[in-house]
């Protein structure tokens, strides 16, 4: 096999497996940036999984399905806000139950529905013209999901108004310092509810996108701890939209490779890889560079109550 | 006065249990799974014969499903609690949990499947698929262009290596240049790792598609691209009517009818089961060709198998299609005539495993580590 | 202070222990009665349910066995955890610090020949130091190269998994286990004994129940303790104090992790008597523990109670799996359900209530501080 299919193959496969990823945590990233952790990304996922098969398949339409999810994760979304925003409970445990919680639920209403092939899954899209390029073709614009180009999309829109717009800079302050956004006027827990909620939405479509597209079909479980690896993208992309592209799709590459490269290396240690190797990137750019850069919002993990400090 | 009263309900009791005597005794048995039922591989296969074993017996039945490896012997001393008389425990890692709780309690009769460590109230039961799994090679051979047949497996474990040896000798049985492509996943469930390892063999230019794992993943996956499939474990024809050519499907419910049946008829107690194992294959019936029960070939697939003639040292000039049925015929009636692993069978480092005209015994089969010729791909445990 | 009709509601800044026992009953119970319509939904008589919870669990004695079994790995796990979040280092990773425990034990069990119990002795001592090894990772890492915690756990995690895996499949693959991933089983003088009658290895509980202790006793006596504290307040605080940022988070990470490693010793020497697949060797364990750990507030005395608590639910979820006979999943479902209440309600411990005086206005809310 020539260097081509290598490229091929791992860049394609990279963009198909990190549509989930990339979808999770740009979702996680809005929530963080407004200081709310949400370990909850695996529950939201396999909801949106769930729900995205069972509309799907009963009413024939992929999309709707997608859509259905992405509302049933943020409503789950909006449970974790509600708790923590509101309530101010703690957003480690919240979002640790509601993965519990979302696991338990999607695997009690999906009984029955294991084992039945999606009838209408989500088409994938081959770009006319772009696709007939050499290498570049069927490396980028062949038999891609349509969310795989709607989430990188979404990733530029997404960076543009957090770092070039009013509303992004709220959403920022809210993370970094509450008091501080309060004082000049931004209703904190209104951006907070929002963030959250919309970071449920599109774990929603990411766990959607496995039941409807990548593997159309149903079964418990079947998110096999992307919502994880999720909460590990968010930090290793800096809380930036853009860094998350790069980072789902390295790590999407990198898991399709320890499948490829068994061949040659221990398949255990291939599996191992992946995980290594993040933290290896992560080891490198932390060496000379200011701190700042890799900090987390500054109030992330706290509770706001007005009036204080 | 109330001690009177309780006096003579134990002796009613006592009756009536002598006169029906204690083989006719209720039957509650136990079903202990090691995955949710709805894993549409394993245990929702358990699950099946459980339910046909509620049907056609009468028996009550209890399930406890996704039981760690480890934790068997508590869920067994919960279910013996409730009045659980025969109890079936359906992982190999629940081996040794099993037959700690078989000396625990003598009177509780056990069926362990997949193990090899029986005593008088404990026996062992397993559905192989490796003959199934050598008809699909057959059919794989035949069917692959680039000649590269790739496969899924979920462990490197015997049972598992057994099978891609099985399907090996299959393949090139019709193919002889053929070869078998491997990649472990390392789980028995995850749809994204199934995916991803197909993706990899078929990059690597792999054209027909097979696997041991609890999902219609990688019939799905090669649907998607066109290339056939074999299914395995449940029903796979409806996820990729047009690419699966066949497959395997397990009926548990052979055995447990069986071995139930026998326990109501007073022929199996909870003193005698120190040699009975099941092993039980085609002819059986406890495992079936096909990816949807009773249709061991998908029609459409029929032309193109009809149409790939090999020149057989034993049948002569014979399509692949016949050559399926008339293996099928020999391992599938009484009184078998053939198996795949037929000696001489030699390893892929070129050591000679089976000498000619010898079987492989069941121990053999069952600890098997070694690979066939024409498996390409990490072997871990490799002798 | 705030007027709600004739009520007078107050925050105040740290609740009494009544009211944190109080409360948190109250939203155990409100989630029972949420969890009794669920049960009622599947034509369980939710009376009939909790009797045969209580039966299972607290009302029996098998029962209780079950929540102490249950609780075993959790305590160990709690009590590490609790130590480093009160350094505010978000150790994720008690999961992968218990396989190394449970790893390193098994190297001591298979391939040290140590006479009686001293081979146990060595077992946990390799345990924590595997686990501290690898605890102490992320600690550098974070120091050093300023990699986030969260992330370097978290992915350690996997890569224990997987050393596991191969360990397993390769070099450690048991002789007699005719070609399945597992070790040797241990030589008796490496098993844990059993509380008699029960599964409960009362060894790893007494050892739990001590590091409890000791980490209560680390925390509020000593200069570690001390430094800990002040680094979890914060950094910046705990520099003008001239205290060493990486001294100080490598050791409770050490510890941290050797604890949770201790968690895996006694799994693989109380349980499974050999190597197995990770996903059978703990549950999850790691992770409840972060549970179990922030419910307990960073106190490791109360972890101890707060894994019990999690055994109760454990031992309460098999109940319902088994003699209520429902599907596995409610489990899920009534965990979250439990969780859910208890944190949120958290914010009620932090009201007072009483009987407004008359003609007393609203004042606006008061400040408070939170935990």
């Amino acid at each position: 096999m020539d260097w081509q299919s290598w490229l091929i193959g791992t860049v394609s496969r990279a963009l198909a497996f990190g549509t989930p990823l990339l979808w999770g945590t740009l979702g996680e990233i809005y929530t963080e940036r407004a200081g709310v952790v949400n370990l909850g990304v695996e529950g939201m996922m396999i909801l949106g999984a769930f729900s995205a098969f069972a509309v799907a398949q009963t009413t024939g339409h992929p999309g709707l399905g997608v859509l259905i999810a992405a509302v049933v994760g943020g409503a789950a979304a909006v449970l974790h806000a509600f708790l923590t925003v509101t309530l101010r409970a703690n957003q480690y445990v919240s979002g640790l139950a509601l993965s519990l919680f979302g696991l338990g639920l999607a695997g009690l209403l999906g009984r029955g529905w294991e084992g039945i092939p999606l009838r209408q899954p989500l088409p994938n899209v081959t770009i006319p013209g772009l696709s007939r390029i050499p290498v570049l073709g069927p490396m980028l614009f062949q038999g891609q999901s349509v969310l795989t180009y709607a989430g990188l999309f979404l990733a530029v829109v997404l960076w543009v108004l957090l770092y070039r717009t009013r509303w992004g800079i709220s959403v920022r302050s809210v993370g970094e310092s509450p008091s501080t956004a309060d004082a000049l006027g931004v209703n904190v827990f209104l951006v907070r509810y929002l963030c959250v909620g919309f970071g449920g939405l599109l774990a929603g479509v990411a766990g959607g996108f496995l039941s409807v597209a990548y593997r159309p079909a149903w079964t418990e479980g079947m998110t096999a701890g992307m919502g994880w690896i999720v909460i590990a993208l968010t930090i290793f992309a800096a809380w930036d939209p853009l860094q998350a592209v790069w980072g789902a799709f390295l790590f999407g590459g990198l898991y399709h490779l320890s499948f490829r490269l068994q061949e040659f290396v221990a398949p255990e240690l291939l599996k191992l890889m992946p995980y290594a190797f993040a933290i290896l990137v992560l080891a490198l750019t932390g060496l000379g560079k200011a701190r700042r850069r890799w900090g987390a919002p500054g109030a992330l993990g706290l509770p706001y109550t007005r009036g204080e400090r | 006065m109330r001690l009177v009263r309780l006096v003579a309900a134990v002796m009613v009791a006592t009756a009536v249990l002598g006169a029906v005597g204690f083989a006719q005794a209720k039957l509650k048995v136990g079903f202990i799974y090691v995955g949710p039922i709805g894993d549409y591989g394993w245990s929702h296969a358990h699950n099946l014969g459980r339910l046909i074993v509620e049907r056609d017996l009468g028996v009550e039945t209890v399930y406890v499903e996704s039981v760690p490896e480890g934790e068997v012997e508590t869920y067994i001393d919960q279910l013996v609690r409730q009045g659980c008389n025969v109890i079936f425990t359906t992982s190999f890692g629940f081996m040794d949990g099993t037959l700690a709780a078989a000396q625990r309690y003598p009177n509780v009769i056990f069926a362990h499947c997949s193990g090899f460590k029986r005593a008088p109230n404990l026996a062992t039961y397993m559905a192989d698929f490796y003959q199934v799994y050598y008809l699909n090679g057959l059919m794989a051979g035949a069917l692959t262009k680039t000649g590269k047949v790739g496969y899924v497996g979920a462990f490197p474990i015997p049972e598992v290596k057994r099978h891609i040896s099985a399907f090996t000798i299959g393949v090139r049985e019709v193919n002889p240049n053929a070869t078998v492509h491997v990649r472990w996943i390392y789980e028995w469930f995850n749809p994204a790792a199934a995916k991803e390892a197909t993706e990899a063999l078929i990059a690597e230019g792999c054209d027909v598609f097979a696997f041991t794992e609890d999902s219609p993943t990688v019939v799905q996956v090669a649907a998607e691209k066109g290339f056939p499939s074999f299914g395995h474990y449940s029903p796979m024809y409806d996820f990729a009517p047009n690419h699966v050519v066949s497959g395997q499907i397990v009926h548990w419910e052979e055995i447990y009818v069986d071995f139930l049946g026998k326990v109501k008829a007073g022929e199996y107690t909870a003193k005698n089961l120190a040699n009975v194992d099941y092993w039980w294959l085609l002819s059986q019936k406890a495992v079936e060709l096909g990816a949807k029960s009773g249709m061991p070939v998908n029609p459409v697939f029929e032309g193109a198998l009809k149409a790939y003639i090999v020149d057989h040292p034993v049948f002569g000039r014979i399509s692949v299609y016949d050559l399926v049925f008339v293996r099928l015929a020999q391992m599938g009636n009484p009184g078998i005539t053939f198996d795949p692993f037929e000696g001489p069978v030699y390893d892929r480092k070129g050591g000679l495993q089976v000498p000619a005209g010898h079987w492989m015994s069941y121990d053999a089969l069952i600890t098997m580590e070694w690979a066939v010729e024409g498996v390409v791909g990490p072997w871990p445990g490799e002798p | 202070m705030r007027r709600v009709g004739p009520l007078l509601v107050e925050r105040r800044i740290t609740p009494p222990r009544s009211a944190v026992i109080g409360v948190s009953a109250l939203a155990v119970v409100i989630a029972l009665l949420v969890a009794a319509i669920i049960f009622w939904g599947y034509g369980v008589s939710p009376w009939q349910a909790y009797a045969a919870i209580a039966r299972g669990t607290v009302g029996s004695r098998d029962g209780i066995n079950e929540i102490l079994r249950r609780s075993l790995p959790l305590i160990l796990c709690g009590v590490g955890l609790t130590l480093a979040f009160r350094a505010q280092f978000w150790n994720i990773g008690a999961e992968g610090q218990l396989l190394a425990g449970a790893v390193a034990a098994t190297g001591v069990a298979l391939f040290a020949p140590l006479p009686g119990p001293w081979l146990l002795l060595a077992m946990f001592a390799a345990g924590f130091l595997a686990g501290g090894a690898w605890g102490i990772v992320p600690a550098l890492l974070r120091a050093k190269l300023h990699v986030n915690e969260v992330i370097s756990t978290l992915m350690m995690n996997y890569i224990m998994i997987y050393i596991v895996e191969w360990l397993i499949h390769g070099p450690w693959k048991g002789a007699t286990m005719r070609g399945f991933a597992y070790s040797d089983f241990f030589p008796a003088a490496a098993r844990l004994p059993w509380i008699p009658g029960s599964r409960v290895h009362w060894p790893t509980l007494v050892i739990g129940v001590a590091a409890a202790v000791a980490v209560a006793l680390i925390l509020a006596r000593t200069r570690l303790g001390y430094e800990i504290r002040v680094v979890g307040q914060s950094t910046d605080a705990a520099r003008y104090a001239g205290i060493d940022f990486l001294r100080v988070i490598a050791w409770a990470m050490f510890l941290s992790g050797g604890l949770a490693a201790l968690a895996g010793v006694g799994e693989v020497a109380g349980v499974h008597f050999r190597l197995r697949s990770p996903t059978h060797i703990s549950m999850g364990y790691g992770y409840t523990a972060i549970i179990v750990a922030w419910l307990a507030r960073g106190s490791p005395l109360a972890a101890v109670f707060t894994a019990l608590l999690f055994g109760l639910i454990f031992a309460a979820g098999d109940v319902i799996k088994v003699a209520l006979r429902m599907p596995f999943q409610i489990t899920g479902v009534f965990n979250g359900l439990i969780l859910f209440f208890l944190i949120g309600s958290e914010m009620l411990m932090y009201w007072r209530v009483r009987l407004a005086p008359k003609g007393e206005r609203w004042t606006g809310r008061a400040g408070s501080s939170e935990r």
